[in-house]
């Protein structure tokens, strides 16, 4: 056996010299196939979810794209163009007695009343993270140069010892 | 850092990629009406016992559906435009960093004060510790200080990469025989991994990116150190 079979580094597999190539390289597939199994355990999405998010579920999308739990603004959009969509639905129906018409009212509604908020309520919400932004660089200011020769809060002395 | 059947972008971590997710939100949110709309339309044509076969002209719809998709497209552009300029903008970098991308590793180098440079390969799989991330750990971590304004230059020795780091919105070429630059900024320390984006050869997969943010007082201990 030569010298160094079993001591090789990983990235030689042991046998490459005497073994014919292709067992070897099944060999070291398997090789990597269990380190890989054994460093990344089969977990379920929900406990994988659970461990790395500190979430007790998926978060939920809706049509399978929005998700409607994280993005700001979106679930108060949507529940206002639900409610929007059933009332000019219905509110149609009411007058005209027309179905399809009333169906084609409520979905229109839903599209615009959803994108109505949804501009309104991001409007409000990039102001407010502006403001957030001042405030925080403002504290973290305040606590760095209070009492120093840079604090704009600082009043000047006089020196009154010059005659 | 990315993690199993993600979706979505990762967290951001500088204020660019803040836009971007925001813009990400925005233009989501767009989709998700256009698709309502459309499924909303399928259904209708699914379940009507109507026909016209002899449609010559729609004059009132056809206007319609070219004006409500350039509105759309306004409304998708000008935001995008907005973030687009932002991300050119140069707010005097007080640190340069170069890195050079070879098959298969990037190499650092920090030149503004001391010749510090140092390669960055992968960590093979085999040689992890319990707790690392396959095929994304390296032996030596890209270290720059947070909440400052750091200017990276780009470049190849070989042939095309590209230096991506997805948390803070960055992806630029790295083009042998041209200079490439991009600013970034860190607001939160951590480690933030990202992966070569351009196919390169046959180790194109296994040449990753990790940036550690810290506070700038660690940085100047180990630049001193690696000095």
């Amino acid at each position: 056996m030569p010298d160094g079979l079993w001591s090789s580094s990983p990235s030689h597999p042991p046998g490459l010299d005497c073994v014919p190539s292709f067992l070897a390289l099944k060999f070291f597939l398997n090789e990597m196939k269990s380190l890989e199994a054994e460093l990344n355990p089969p977990i379920s999405k929900k406990v994988y979810n659970y461990i790395y998010n500190y979430k007790e579920h998926l978060p939920f999308k809706l049509l399978g794209i929005l998700d409607v739990e994280n993005i700001p603004c979106a679930r108060d959009s949507v529940l206002y163009g639900s409610l929007g969509s059933v009332v000019a639905g219905l509110g149609h129906f009411l007058l005209t007695s027309r179905i399809r018409r009333s169906c084609d009212v409520g979905v229109g509604g839903f599209i615009l009343v959803t994108l109505g908020c949804w501009f309104h309520c991001r409007y409000n919400y990039a102001k407010l993270r502006i403001q957030e932004r001042i405030a925080r660089d403002g504290i973290k200011n305040k606590i760095l140069y209070e009492s120093t020769h840079l604090d704009p809060e600082r009043k000047p002395t006089t020196d009154k010892n010059s005659s | 850092m990315a993690y199993p059947f993600q979706l979505g972008l990762q967290d951001a971590t500088s204020p660019i990629m803040e836009e971007l997710l925001h813009f990400h939100d925005h233009a989501l949110m767009i989709v998700f009406l256009i698709s309502s709309l459309v499924l909303y339309i399928i259904s209708l044509m699914l379940t009507t016992k109507l026909t016209h076969t002899s449609t010559m002209d729609a004059q009132e719809v056809e206007t319609v559906w070219t004006i409500l998709p350039a509105i759309i497209l306004i409304l998708i552009a000008l935001p995008s435009l907005r973030i687009l300029y932002m991300m050119d903008e140069i707010n005097n970098p007080s640190l340069t960093v170069k890195t050079m991308g070879h098959q298969w590793y990037w190499s650092y180098e920090y030149t503004d004060y001391e010749d510090l440079n140092f390669d960055s390969y992968m960590i093979p799989t085999q040689e992890l510790k319990p707790g690392e991330l396959r095929l994304l750990e390296v032996d030596n971590r890209v270290v720059l200080p947070m909440e400052m304004t750091i200017r990276m230059l780009i470049s190849s020795e070989d042939v095309l990469h590209s230096w991506a780091v997805p948390s803070l919105g960055l992806k630029t070429d790295a083009i042998p025989g041209r200079l490439n630059q991009t600013t970034l900024m860190a607001m939160r320390p951590g480690l933030y991994y990202g992966q070569c984006s351009e196919i390169c050869g046959s180790n194109h997969s296994f040449m990753p990116i990790v940036l550690e943010m810290v506070p700038l007082s660690y940085f100047e201990t180990w630049s001193a150190l690696m000095v």
